[in-house]
């Protein structure tokens, strides 16, 4: 092993983003309870049975959502199938806190749907005959259409992989085709749709925005809760225990179907060009129509219904600011997204020259950021720091550093930081596995240093994946809520801590400007970028 | 690109680190569109500016302890006396709103030496008056509310919303903490549905049948009388009436929008100076105008909304101590939750 310069900034960056996830559990150690144990066992009891509910129903309907529409614009043509495949992303654009908006907007009493009955059918008391989808069933609703699309992307991806080998398999066997389906599509895609149902999991889990909106108490708000309104460690340390026994198992599930992923990549040789099915008749309309539904229902409906109000209650557009929350999230956007990038890129190169354990264990858990919920990451960054502070820079001698983390832009990008860390990470790396040793050591064959070899012959190699990441980072901070609202400095606000606000003080109507503004650009990123999303083309 | 970032980074840095001098740091967790216009005219009037950060108590209280004697908030604006006095007696505010034209505007029993009331609002029952006979409701007091008449009749928010526990924290200084455990029994067996949704939300559930009483705000009927949420709403909040509970003893109900003074303010003297400027009668007019609650010092009228709809010669509960509620809401908690009250 030898010390040079790609190692340390690697072993820097790695441990950054440890320290602050290590605060996380070493400060549930302190105790200063104060509350009745029979009380806590009630709320431990709600709060587990609630993440339960919550993530076996959204993995339910993610999956049953996500792999339906996968498989249906993968293996047939039909009516619009091809502005379909691009167009089921486009929820990406909602965020569940914004969803939940428009959910209770048109079903609560007196609410979208009531003016519209009353429009159609004239007075009368309809609000009784109007569902109400609020409570758990509301945030199920929210998280299931708003992040689907993580298992549809990676479904289809996997899907497109299948030979068409394996399907003439299944007609050989005389198979129908939701056997063929059930018993060898669904199979051989698993690992895939694993991946992005464990993705949606942890995002469930770590959900704040739209659980907060309906008061449902989580593992992950109660955490928060017992932490700010009661001072209570101890009672969050007992919750973190649960949660970090819900994400470990998630974390192993995931690497176990990430490792299973591998074979099928493989089968290149006998690959044959899949031929799609056409439909037509009652087939194809019901593939559109189930299609439609799900774009209408994660995309158009909150579209419309924060369009709806945006209209009804124009007086909301013009008290907005929208230059400058335009210019603050393009500000946090980029800022972030070149920081995740460059020290993404240092510490996999890093760890690429040098094959040293303990910098690969240590990039290893450096990328557990992206498992602890953000509102808690914010909460243990502004512990650590004050923390930090009082018992490390003062007795030094030296001023206080707490104005210069706390409620700072470079506290929040930092945070942004350790969240979004294995994104990037990840994301390079994947990049990085595709380009063969070889290339480095012919590398060093031609008398090109470690430097040159990084900047003339990686960095153009990976420039596809790095621009893929920069889209997933800056789609996650735009639409990211508590790391901002927690650590944002005097006067700044966002797009998505406005809109907050104003849903938190009863002024939804006033939410909708923007939330709306907020699902239009990043509709413009994901179209834009859709390309590099779906990677059609193997890349 | 590299060496750009970290230039911006480090000039961000400063920009949020050395700010000008003649300005006062507001932790609001109040988010009205009319609060924000009545800083614009302190700062005309005055040449202070006011930097806020908006947020949700919980998030800010934690923020103001964490940063403790460096944190740069003055002032910490909140619409709950609860809050107020959680964080006096977390040790976090400082004596000094003791001012004579503070002291003359606010009533003893709204303020402290740390904090002191800037804008009223009472928490009362409203009803349906279609399904709810005058003789059910007459002497009805929140003690009522557990009444076994009510039963399957009655709507309020969940127990974490800070107006319950406020509510429940005075019926604890009033009635006892043992009594007040087996009220919210009582609360709990009459409840309509389980809690959901926000103030406006249970008056609207009144209106569309749900329920025949609900305990919210008194700003909420005016805000939906007003228009402004459209004409539905309008026309929901005239199938539903307002009562004034406890008229007959303590009187009703009353929290406040409070302005805490944190401890090692930069800016101590603009912040007194801005909290004086809220208990104008200017002031206190645009708060009553446009966010419908009532004022905290003699001489000015509620918003006409109010006055016409609500009708203002209630008696006020002047005599329990608003600081009461911050003690007791641990308590307030411990007691609704042992009762069930999602």
């Amino acid at each position: 092993m030898r010390i040079n310069f790609w190692y340390i900034s690697s072993f820097v960056i790695s441990l950054f983003v440890i320290i602050p996830i290590l605060t996380v559990f070493s400060s549930f150690f302190e105790s200063t309870s104060n509350y009745y144990q029979v009380l806590k066992d009630t709320f431990l009891m709600e709060y587990i049975f609630n993440s339960l509910i919550l993530l076996v129903s959204v993995l339910l309907l993610t999956f049953l959502i996500g792999t339906g529409s996968a498989y249906l614009v993968s293996f047939y043509n039909f009516p619009f199938s091809n502005f379909f495949k691009w167009a089921l992303i486009l929820s990406f654009a909602v965020p569940p806190y914004i969803y939940a908006y428009s959910l209770t907007a048109f079903f609560e009493n007196y609410g979208t749907a009531y003016t519209i009955l009353k429009n159609l059918f004239g007075e009368g008391n309809y609000n009784q005959n109007i569902p109400k989808f609020d409570g758990l069933l509301g945030v199920v609703l929210s998280i299931s259409f708003s992040l689907y699309a993580y298992v549809y992307i990676l479904a289809r991806a996997s899907f497109l992989y299948q030979s068409q080998n394996i399907i003439d398999l299944g007609k050989n066997l005389g198979f129908t085709k939701f056997k063929a389906f059930y018993s060898i599509i669904l199979p051989a895609a698993r690992p895939a749709i694993v991946a992005g149902l464990s993705l949606v999991a942890m995002e469930t889990l770590a959900e704040f925005g739209a659980v907060d909106f309906f008061s449902i108490n989580t593992l992950t708000t109660g955490i928060y809760n017992s932490w700010i309104a009661f001072d209570d460690l101890a009672f969050a340390n007992q919750l973190s225990f649960f949660l970090l026994l819900f994400i470990f198992a998630l974390f192993i599930l995931e690497n176990l179907s990430r490792k299973n992923a591998k074979y099928h990549f493989n089968a290149r040789s006998g690959f044959k060009q899949k031929q799609k099915i056409q439909l037509s008749g009652k087939k194809a309309f019901l593939a559109f129509f189930f299609c439609f539904l799900v774009l209408f229902l994660s995309f158009l409906f909150p579209l419309s219904q924060m369009m709806y109000w945006t209209i009804k209650f124009p007086e909301n557009l013009f008290d907005l600011n929208t230059l400058d929350l335009l210019t603050n999230t393009l500000y946090l956007v980029i800022l972030s997204s070149l920081m995740l990038i460059v020290f993404g890129l240092v510490s996999n190169y890093g760890n690429r020259v040098n094959k040293d354990k303990t910098l690969n264990i240590l990039s290893t858990l450096s990328i557990s950021g992206y498992a602890i919920p953000g509102v808690i990451l914010a909460v243990a960054f502004i512990t650590f720091i004050a923390w930090f502070d009082d018992s490390v820079v003062k007795n030094l001698g030296f001023i206080s550093i707490k104005k210069v983390f706390i409620g700072s832009i470079l506290g929040l990008v930092l945070v942004y930081f350790i969240r979004f860390y294995s994104l990037a990470y990840n994301g390079i790396k994947s990049g990085y596995e595709k380009i063969n040793i070889s290339v480095d050591e012919s590398s060093y064959l031609l008398g090109y240093s470690k430097r040159k070899t990084f900047m003339n012959i990686h960095i153009p190699f990976l420039r596809n994946s790095l621009l893929f990441i920069g889209i997933l980072v800056s789609l996650e901070i735009i639409r990211e809520l508590p790391i901002t609202l927690i650590l944002r400095p005097f006067n700044f606000e966002t797009f998505a801590t406005t809109a907050y606000i104003s849903a938190s003080e009863d002024l939804l109507e006033a939410a909708a400007v923007p939330s709306l503004f907020l699902i239009l650009i990043a509709t413009f990123f994901i179209i834009v970028t859709s390309k590099y999303i779906l990677r059609d083309n193997n890349e | 690109m590299k060496k750009i970032s970290i230039l911006t980074l480090i000039v961000s840095l400063f920009v949020s680190t050395f700010v000008a001098a003649n300005e006062v740091n507001i932790f609001n967790a109040r988010h009205y569109k009319a609060d924000g216009e009545l800083y614009s005219k302190f700062t005309n009037l005055t040449g202070i500016k006011v930097n806020l950060i908006n947020g949700k108590s919980g998030a800010l209280e934690k923020r103001i302890i964490s940063e403790g004697a460096d944190s740069s908030a003055d002032l910490y604006i909140t619409a709950d006396a609860g809050r107020c006095g959680a964080m006096d007696s977390k040790g976090t505010l400082q004596n000094g709103l003791t001012s004579t034209a503070i002291k003359a505007a606010v009533p003893k029993s709204f303020r402290t030496s740390k904090w002191v009331g800037i804008a009223k609002r009472a928490r009362i029952i409203y009803y349906s008056p279609e399904r709810v006979t005058g003789a059910e409701l007459s002497g009805m007091t929140y003690e009522g509310l557990a009444d076994p008449k009510w039963k399957g009749r009655l709507v309020i928010r969940k127990s974490s919303n800070i107006y319950n526990k406020s509510l429940v924290a005075s019926l604890i200084k009033n009635n006892g903490k043992a009594a007040t455990a087996a009220w919210a029994e009582g609360v709990v067996a009459n409840m309509a549905r389980t809690p959901t949704g926000n103030d406006r939300a249970q008056i609207m559930a009144v209106a569309a049948g749900e329920a025949d009483i609900a305990v919210a705000n008194t700003y909420y009927l005016a805000l939906m009388l007003s228009g402004k949420k459209g004409p539905e709403q309008q026309a929901a909040a005239k199938k539903v009436k307002a009562f004034f509970p406890n008229q007959n003893d303590r009187g009703t109900h009353m929290n406040v929008s409070c302005a805490a003074l944190v401890k090692g303010a930069p800016n101590k003297d603009n912040a007194i100076k801005l909290v004086e400027f809220l208990l104008t009668p200017e002031s206190q007019e645009h708060f009553t105008n446009n966010t419908f609650e009532f004022p905290m010092i003699d001489g000015v009228s509620p918003s006409p909304l109010v006055v016409n709809n609500l009708g203002l010669d209630f008696k006020q509960d002047m005599k329990t101590k608003l600081a009461s509620y911050g003690k007791n809401q641990a308590a307030a908690v411990e007691v609704m939750t042992a009762a069930g009250w999602k």
